[in-house]
């Protein structure tokens, strides 16, 4: 037992005080009454008037000493050592991903963790600080470091789960970074464990040890891992991925159902730990499908899936060449594409077109669209250098997206033009002797391919359709992509041409308005389900959709970590110096204070 | 000029009551009253056989005739109501708002002017520590002013001591009396109510309490003198000792009412905020004394 505020303790002082009172005398006024043998002798309690008098036992007198004597006792402030080992500067990481909101603890692993950081505050010493910080995709500072209970609270309640993942890196990034020098600080990861692999950013350590809470228990969970629809020339389906991540088997109902309304509904069983993939039919109308499980497990958001199911609105583009049959085979693999192919010769103009290739041919007039210029006739304006010999290439950049999932191992090129003098711009992919590939954005996006792919073994290699499915995606973007993010991913929008306003509804109905100048990056991407995009254009509204879903197998496999892999603390050995928390226990003398003044208040009436 | 004890409009309204008693009287003078005594009147009252020494003219010779013997004719007497009025100045009664002894002073006007009126004969006493007497009877509606300037020129103050009612009560002839007091002294009232039965008197007890008595309007500290005997005691009013004290004097109330209806007497609460005339003609007239 400690008291947090010893100096309170004279106030104790009011207890003579009050006995004093006892002993003063009391100016009472006289009333002359016509028969005082009918007044009763009710002055026992008030009788000491008389100074010095000897002080009568009173009920009253006993009952005041004993709520003075609660009330200075509460002032003191006592506390009860707590079970939680403090710093002076605790930093609590509290998970707000999707995870937390399994129900596997009641309410929610996130409730639950929330009332465990309730309780740390309120045992919170007044010379300690507590910093809390929100560990979600994007962590935040909800309540930076101090001592004030309530400001804490009330950070504490303000925060939310969220539908995103836990970047437990960025979150430890952010409490190293409030970490001063000398500062004794400790991190108090409130989670399930399930975030994503902390990243070696942490080559010195963290200025502090992290004590990880483990909340919830289990992982029986039914998932819809992913969903995707398929378009080809027969026909549309979707393809639906279902999985148990649970350790025991479970039956369950799957429901199939497009926006026009329930299309089946099928029973299944899964084995623990099993997946299953389904393949569903797409009605021709449906704008969106959605899949849905009711398994009654413990963790709701991987239940259902959307899935859009509108094909996308066709581009028209433009292949020039005497004869290039794997670039023609690539470009129709985009089935959003209409690839018309042409001999040089018969060339007349690509205004008609959203993107041109030109294989081995330039055109006396560039065109004022996205193009692929490959292997430039020498003299022509893109032409580079001399062709030289090349061996192996590489990517210019490995983590430029638009070299995803593109390998280069084993892809070799005989001859290219020597494009080191080229201001075309930056290098895709290039090689010892000189660029191979150069991609630019002004005034609209191109590539200038250095060598003919028959000169080559790139195209026998798979990264070729990759590569090309990449640049055409990047030259040629949906104005809103049509496939499904992950919660709190950004999309990008193109506004249309002359659209006059882009409008975004999210799945709660809320609405965002977007900038029409300009690509658009769209953030609140919080809420799984269906996102409206309408674009007002000349009087019409043109609507596309894009989803949302949970999508994540890291998240929906739910058990929880028994151990997390932390980085090491720097300076392990010293440890920061820590102390008990306290139990504050005054609310309760003064609550007991509360009632010793209502049975004074009684015995004041009844005439005690 | 100084107010009068009773307006003269109100003298002219009591001039129509009268009071009521409910057994035949014995007066010293001739009055509106049946006595106990047979006497000439018009009234017939019974037969008696004739002893030698009676008055011959009273023999009925019409029942001679028929049966042969001397029967005297008895006719009722009418004689004079004794109405005594002991009225209690005692330092109690000089309290409240209005003033209980000023309204008992009122009171006891009103009743004697009615009775007064009827020719009846009105002894007047008040006490407090013992009794005063207002001198000789008064009879006859001449007499009232006389009767209201005694009434008016008795002091107020003094402890109350009801034992010393005994003896002026015992020694009275047969009649009514009527007691005026709040009953708030410290000695008993009931051995005066006893001598009253023992005197054969017919009456009331007429208590009169202020509505502060009633209703106490302060809470608080205070220093509580007693209006009789100057005794003081500090005190704590709650609404514990406030219900107390209401129990206290209900219970007071009670022994009184029980104390007169047992010994066959009247008894009516008044308050002296009540008005002179509602007192006389509700609740003296409910009650059964005034008529």
């Amino acid at each position: 037992m400690s008291v947090l505020a010893p100096a309170a303790a004279a106030l104790a002082l009011t207890l003579p005080v009050i006995v004093a009172l006892y002993f003063l005398r009391i100016r009472r006024p006289t009333r002359v009454v016509p028969a005082l043998h009918l007044w009763p002798d009710q002055i026992r309690d008030r009788q000491a008037n008389v100074p010095w008098q000897k002080l009568r036992f009173s009920w009253l007198l006993l009952l005041q000493l004993l709520v003075a004597a609660f009330l200075v006792a509460a002032a003191v402030q006592p506390a009860l050592s707590a079970s939680v080992a403090f710093a002076p500067h605790s930093i609590v990481l509290l998970d707000a991903s999707a995870s937390m909101q399994a129900r596997d603890v009641q309410p929610s692993r996130f409730d639950e963790a929330r009332r465990q950081v309730g309780a740390m505050i309120d045992q919170l010493a007044p010379q300690d600080r507590m910093t809390l910080i929100v560990l979600q995709s994007t962590p935040r500072i909800a309540g930076s470091a101090t001592g004030d209970h309530d400001a804490l609270h009330r950070a504490l309640d303000g925060i939310n789960p969220t539908n995103g993942p836990a970047d437990l890196t960025a979150a430890l990034s952010l409490a190293a970074g409030i970490v001063r020098a000398g500062d004794d600080a400790r991190a108090y990861l409130y989670s399930d464990g399930i975030v994503e692999p902390v990243r070696a950013t942490f080559a010195d350590g963290l200025p502090f040890p992290v004590e990880y809470h483990r909340i919830g228990l289990s992982g029986e969970n039914v998932a819809l891992t992913s969903l995707v629809v398929r378009t080809n020339a027969q026909s549309r389906a979707a393809y639906l991925r279902v999985q148990n991540f649970g350790q025991q088997a479970r039956s369950f109902s799957l429901e199939w159902r497009s926006d026009a309304g329930l299309i089946d509904v099928r029973p299944m069983t899964l084995a623990a730990g099993q997946a299953q993939d389904v393949t569903l039919p797409v009605p021709a109308a449906a704008t969106t499908v959605t899949a849905h499980v009711t398994a009654g497990d413990i963790f709701s958001l991987d239940d259902s899936v959307t899935a859009i199911a509108r094909v996308p609105r066709a581009f028209r583009v433009l292949l020039v060449t005497p004869g290039n049959v794997f670039l023609e085979q690539a470009l129709r693999l985009r089935t959003d594409f209409q690839v018309d192919v042409v001999a040089p010769a018969a060339y007349v103009g690509a205004s008609a077109y959203a993107m041109t290739v030109f294989d081995r041919f330039s055109p006396p007039a560039l065109p004022d669209s996205p193009f692929i210029m490959l292997d430039p006739p020498a003299g022509s304006p893109l032409a580079g250098g001399a062709a030289i010999g090349i061996g192996r290439v590489r990517g210019s950049d490995a983590g430029d997206p638009l070299l995803a999932n593109v390998s280069l191992q084993d892809v070799h090129v005989a001859r290219s033009q020597d494009l080191n003098a080229s201001t075309f711009g930056r290098t895709l992919i290039t090689s010892v002797q000189t660029p191979l590939i150069l991609v630019r954005e002004e005034p609209f996006r191109q590539v200038l391919v250095g060598f003919d792919i028959h000169e080559s073994d790139f195209p026998l290699r798979i990264g070729f359709p990759i590569l090309v499915q990449n640049l055409s995606e990047w030259m040629l973007p949906p104005s809103v992509p049509s496939r499904s993010f992950h919660p709190d991913e950004a999309v990008t929008i193109v506004p249309e041409t002359g659209a006059t306003s882009v409008t975004v509804i999210r799945p709660d109905g809320s609405r965002r308005a977007l900038a029409t100048g300009s690509v658009a990056t769209f953030g609140d991407t919080d809420l799984i389900g269906v996102y409206t995009v309408d674009q007002t254009l000349s009087g019409s509204t043109d609507r596309s959709w894009f989803a949302v879903n949970l999508f994540s197998e890291t998240t929906s496999q739910l058990k929880p970590a028994a151990q997390l892999t932390l980085p090491p603390t720097r300076n392990a050995a010293a440890a920061p110096s820590t102390h008990r928390g306290f139990i504050q226990v005054w609310p309760w003398i003064a609550l007991l204070a509360l009632v010793l003044v209502i049975a004074e208040w009684l015995a004041f009436h009844r005439g005690l | 000029m100084a107010t009068p004890l009773l307006e003269p409009s109100l003298l002219r309204r009591l001039e129509a009551l009268a009071v009521l008693v409910r057994r035949a009287v014995k007066g010293q003078m001739g009055g509106e009253r049946r006595s106990v005594s047979r006497g000439r009147s018009p009234e017939f009252a019974d037969f008696r056989n004739y002893t030698p020494g009676d008055d011959y003219r009273l023999i009925d010779w019409n029942a001679y005739a028929r049966l042969d013997k001397f029967v005297l004719r008895l006719f009722v007497a009418e004689e004079e109501l004794p109405l005594s009025m002991f009225v209690d100045l005692s330092g109690s009664m000089d309290w409240g708002r209005p003033n209980k002894a000023l309204t008992a002073k009122r009171l006891a006007g009103a009743i004697a002017y009615v009775a007064l009126a009827a020719l009846d004969r009105v002894r007047l006493t008040v006490f407090a520590d013992g009794p005063t007497s207002g001198g000789v009877p008064y009879r006859g509606r001449h007499s009232a002013q006389a009767l209201f300037a005694r009434i008016e020129s008795f002091p107020v103050g003094g402890p109350t001591d009801y034992s010393r009612l005994v003896w002026p009560i015992s020694r009275q002839r047969s009649g009514m009396t009527i007691l005026i007091t709040d009953g708030l002294g410290e000695s008993a009232l009931e051995p005066a109510i006893t001598a009253l039965q023992l005197a054969r008197q017919e009456g009331a007890v007429l208590q009169m309490l202020a509505p502060q008595e009633l209703q106490p309007d302060w809470t608080g500290d205070a220093r509580l003198r007693d209006a009789e005997t100057g005794a003081e005691r500090e005190f704590t009013s709650t609404p514990a000792t406030e219900r107390a004290y209401r129990t206290a004097l209900a219970r007071r109330t009670g022994e009184i009412e029980e104390a007169a209806r047992r010994r066959g007497l009247q008894f009516a609460l008044l308050t002296s905020d009540q008005p002179i005339e509602d007192m006389v003609q509700r609740t003296l007239r409910r009650i059964g004394l005034l008529g």
